[in-house]
């Protein structure tokens, strides 16, 4: 009689977590400034480059989904409730889970190293092609268009200093060994914060040990005791300046990735390219369920006598029951920064699902950021009672958090200057809650394209993330803030604070190219 | 040149990690991450080769990491994982609440529901079982529930379980893949479905190659069978690779079915010896192996009784009261022995051998009805129970 089954006799039981092929990273997209044949769109999706740059896993498969749509100023626009908040994440639910269809595009890639492109739900229809990697090619469309497209090793076009992300939100893993069995101690219940704590030891920079936090330096023991602060104010030096979270390093610098790159013309996107004027759209990365996986072995001699029925052909939508979603992206940092569990990362586009989330997670980083923003002299768009220090708050309920969170979700986030709305239409400024859920990168085709109204390759997200926390009503040299104003080196030149450097670096460390595919070469 | 198996890649990258790490892991001063890594390659190298021998290194590392560095909670809950599949039961529960933290994990409350089943508690495993399902839908808390649910007599609930773990498994984890395969054939084989039983067998061997533990699933159904020059010219390759004493009985087993009593005992030594050797050392992982071997190979009730008592003292479930109650038959002590099936009994587990052993123990008591009633009811589950099987 068999009285112990053992899954862990096989389970690996923390075999180290490696960095997967699943990873996506980044999702770019913006109008291309090739006008030649008509309107294109830039679609950039990129991933961990496992098993190395140019090389692809074959046991993923990638799909892009696209859904141009007209540009629509919401009907709740006026409507700063909870209860008009809702209504939209319903009619994006409605949306989302009745007739909606987007166009996908999928590659899977065999072998001998030569990508399956499949476009399925396109108003030309379907179709397939298998091209080669890491060339710069078009793809042929059977109503007469042309894609670019490249798929293969380039440079990370990401610039960021995650540790300085890392450390705002106190998480472990960057900066200690965490004990596998200590989930609970990664990103640690101490206040989120853009200014040291006074006190904080378990993060704040060492001076003795400047590298610690970044991929040079070393890790250390997570010491013994209540992984905890209870100080009271933020960290001052000794001319009474504040110590930034952020050195302005680039982490990503020197790195490579996987991509997928395409410019396609809008016309094959949709028949009427004059309406629809925003793509949505969302990225995905599948792997190969195991069940599936020793269909493509090839077999084994002592099985030869009881051969597998290998399906003869496949509909298309069968395919995708064979992998398993890992992963999504869409909006940059919608996954990391405004979802409250690590594991909801697959729910991309349909994160409406995570809405109440959305707004006690807003909340939550509002409590760490208003009160740094506020000492620093600057406006905030979150209500933490002139708190004088960052405050770890988590909310059970969306209607307990959704009066601070308010203005932080509603406010229009205010750009720079004119040059994204290049024909000068009368394009609606776009607040956080219209970003981030659904999780898609809409690329507005009457704007350049930079983030909020698409991604480019030059936006410094991080940063502009950080600018939803400013009011953007007040103002700051006589112009009201912007998504650019923690980027302008002149505001951290007369902050209080060390060192004074906008939070990320400004440009990639490899120039980008002025033609397709625009990310850099590999390093 | 034959192109490596899966399992011998795997076991190659482990060595190669191993062979890395084993002179700096644990040399102060200690990088407590490559001390983890260290300790827990080891463990994976012992799990994946089988070897139980290769434990004790195991845990003469992980006794000097935890000497050198600390109580580590991912210590001591190898060390408790380690101590579990070794049966010594008190020791897990006193590893996992050797470091506070370590207590509320996720992990270690899978070995706290693991425990509630090897302890008789089932429904606080199941409870248990449920609940980190619901945290968190991994494959192997799938397969747990349904090896639960199997034992309870639910086989289509168990078999949907095991197809869900199997749904949640990845291209990248096919070792996974393959034991839950193996976990269906032994399902389908407990209820006398042997082609199914083949079927899952081979697809496991499809998805991970040169697995010893597969081929010794294909033998055991090659003897379930009857043909048992096949399974043994099988057992003896695994045996060859992994010197399980298990096996070497299961071989023995097998010459005996086949007539020749002379090999069937030179295997059947070797198994006791082992046996003997490692209670000897005060290990318990094998007290239920030495219930079985008296009962079956020796018929010497008194001995199985001894090992019988021992092993139910460490695990009061089910499993361990139908071992005892076989042995007290055996030994003639029958009104002992039925009131310990019906302790056996009464945990609702459903399972062709233990109602064979209860028909026995009631026949011998001149309840023929009863005997026949469960006569009737290993049947039902399994026509072909009386056919060669091992206890895994």
């Amino acid at each position: 009689m068999a009285d112990h089954n053992d899954p862990n006799a096989v389970n690996s039981i923390f075999s180290d977590i490696d960095v997967s092929a699943a990873d996506l990273y980044d999702l770019f997209g913006f109008p291309s400034d090739d006008k030649s044949g008509g309107e294109k769109v830039v679609i950039a999706l990129t991933f961990a480059s496992v098993p190395e740059a140019g090389v692809f896993d074959t046991d993923m498969l990638y799909r892009i989904l696209i859904n141009p749509s007209p540009r629509v100023t919401h009907p709740t626009r006026g409507d700063h409730s909870l209860d008009g908040l809702l209504k939209y994440f319903e009619a994006l639910k409605d949306k989302y889970l009745g007739a909606f269809i987007a166009s996908e595009i999928r590659v899977t890639v065999d072998q001998s190293q030569r990508a399956t492109v499949k476009f399925s739900n396109f108003p030309g229809g379907s179709f397939q092609t298998v091209v080669n990697l890491n060339e710069v090619l078009d793809i042929n469309t059977p109503d007469g268009h042309a894609i670019k497209t490249f798929i293969g090793g380039r440079d990370d076009a990401f610039f960021n200093d995650l540790t300085g992300f890392f450390r705002s939100i106190n998480y472990a893993p960057q900066f200690y060994h965490v004990p596998h069995t200590m989930q609970n101690a990664r990103e640690l219940k101490i206040p989120k914060t853009l200014l040291e704590l006074e006190g904080n030891d378990l993060f704040n920079f060492d001076p003795k040990d400047p590298r610690w936090g970044y991929h040079d330096g070393k890790k250390r023991d997570l010491p013994p005791g209540p992984l905890v602060w209870n100080g009271d104010k933020f960290r001052k030096d000794e001319n009474g300046n504040y110590r930034f979270v952020y050195t302005g390093e680039d982490c990503q610098a020197g790195k490579n990735i996987n991509a997928i790159i395409m410019e396609i013309p809008l016309a094959f996107l949709t028949k009427t390219p004059d309406e629809d004027r925003v793509v949505n759209c969302w990225g995905e990365s599948w792997v190969l369920k195991a069940a599936n996986k020793i269909e493509t072995i090839p077999d084994h001699p002592f099985w030869l006598e009881h051969p597998w029925a290998l399906l003869d052909s496949l509909k298309f939508d069968d395919e995708l029951k064979k992998y398993k979603l890992v992963d999504t992206d869409g909006q940059p940092f919608a996954d990391a920064a405004l979802s409250e569990r690590e594991d909801n990362r697959q729910l991309g586009a349909n994160n409406f699902w995570l809405a109440p989330h959305f707004i006690k997670r807003l909340a939550h980083l509002g409590w760490a950021f208003g009160p740094s923003i506020s000492a620093l002299g600057l406006g905030t768009s979150f209500d933490h009672d002139n708190s004088p220090v960052s405050v770890h708050r988590t909310y059970a309920s969306a209607i307990e958090a959704f009066p601070r969170a308010k203005k932080t979700l509603f406010q229009e986030l205010n750009m720079p200057d004119d040059s994204w709305n290049p024909k000068g239409l009368n394009i609606a400024l776009r607040r956080p809650f219209e970003i981030f859920v659904p999780n898609v990168c809409a690329i507005d085709m009457d704007t350049t394209g930079t983030w909020p109204f698409g991604r480019r390759l030059e936006d410094q997200v991080a940063t502009r993330f950080l600018s939803m926390f400013l009011d953007m009503e007040a103002e700051f040299n006589g112009k009201k803030y912007h998504i650019e104003l923690l980027n302008d080196q002149s505001l951290w030149d007369a902050a209080p604070i060390e060192p004074k450097t906008p939070p990320n670096p400004l440009k990639n460390d490899k120039e980008f190219l002025d033609h397709f595919p625009y990310l850099a070469e590999p390093w | 040149m034959n192109k490596p198996t899966d399992f011998e890649i795997d076991l190659e990258r482990l060595d190669k990690e191993i062979a890395e790490l084993k002179d700096i892991a644990l040399v102060v001063p200690i990088d407590s991450e490559k001390a983890t890594r260290f300790v827990y390659r080891l463990y994976q190298r012992a799990s994946l080769k089988g070897d139980l021998n290769e434990f004790e290194a195991v845990e003469t590392a992980l006794d000097t990491a935890i000497r050198k560095i600390g109580p580590a909670p991912d210590f001591y809950f190898l060390k408790a994982s380690i101590d579990f599949k070794l049966h010594r039961l008190a020791a897990t529960r006193r590893d996992l609440e050797m470091v506070p933290e370590l207590l509320e994990s996720f992990q270690a409350r899978v070995l706290l529901a693991d425990l509630d089943f090897q302890e008789g508690r089932y429904d606080d495993a199941r409870r248990g079982y449920e609940a980190l399902i619901d945290e968190e839908r991994t494959w192997d808390n799938l397969a747990r529930l349904a090896h639960l649910e199997s034992k309870m007599g639910e086989t289509a609930a168990a078999d949907k379980l095991y197809q869900e773990a199997e749904d949640e498994l990845t291209a990248k984890e096919m070792r996974s893949y393959a034991w839950v395969q193996l976990q269906r054939g032994l399902l389908a084989l407990k209820h006398g479905r042997y082609q199914d039983a083949w079927s899952n067998y081979k697809r496991a061997g499809r998805a991970y190659t040169g697995y010893w533990l597969t081929d010794e699933h294909v033998a055991e159904l090659l003897g379930a069978e009857g043909k048992y020059a096949e399974a043994i010219a099988l057992y003896r390759q695994v045996v060859a690779r992994v010197p399980k004493p298990e096996l070497q009985q299961a071989l023995g087993e097998l010459y005996t079915l086949l007539g020749q009593p002379v090999e069937a005992e030179a295997w059947y030594e070797r198994a006791l010896a082992a046996y003997m050797k490692s209670a000897a050392r005060g290990d318990v992982h094998y007290y239920h192996h030495l219930v079985d071997f008296y009962a079956e190979v020796r018929e010497d009730g008194a001995e199985a009784v001894k090992w019988a008592r021992k092993d139910l003292e460490l695990r009061p479930n089910f499993s361990t009261q139908s071992a005892l109650a076989q042995a007290l038959y055996l030994d003639g002590q029958l009104t002992e022995a039925r009131d310990m099936m019906n302790q056996a009994l009464s945990s609702g587990a459903r399972d062709a051998q233990m109602f064979y052993h209860a028909a026995m123990i009631q026949q011998s008591l001149g309840e023929t009805d009863e005997a026949n009633r469960y006569t009737q009811m290993a049947s039902e589950i399994n026509s072909h129970y009386r056919n060669f099987h091992v206890h895994h």
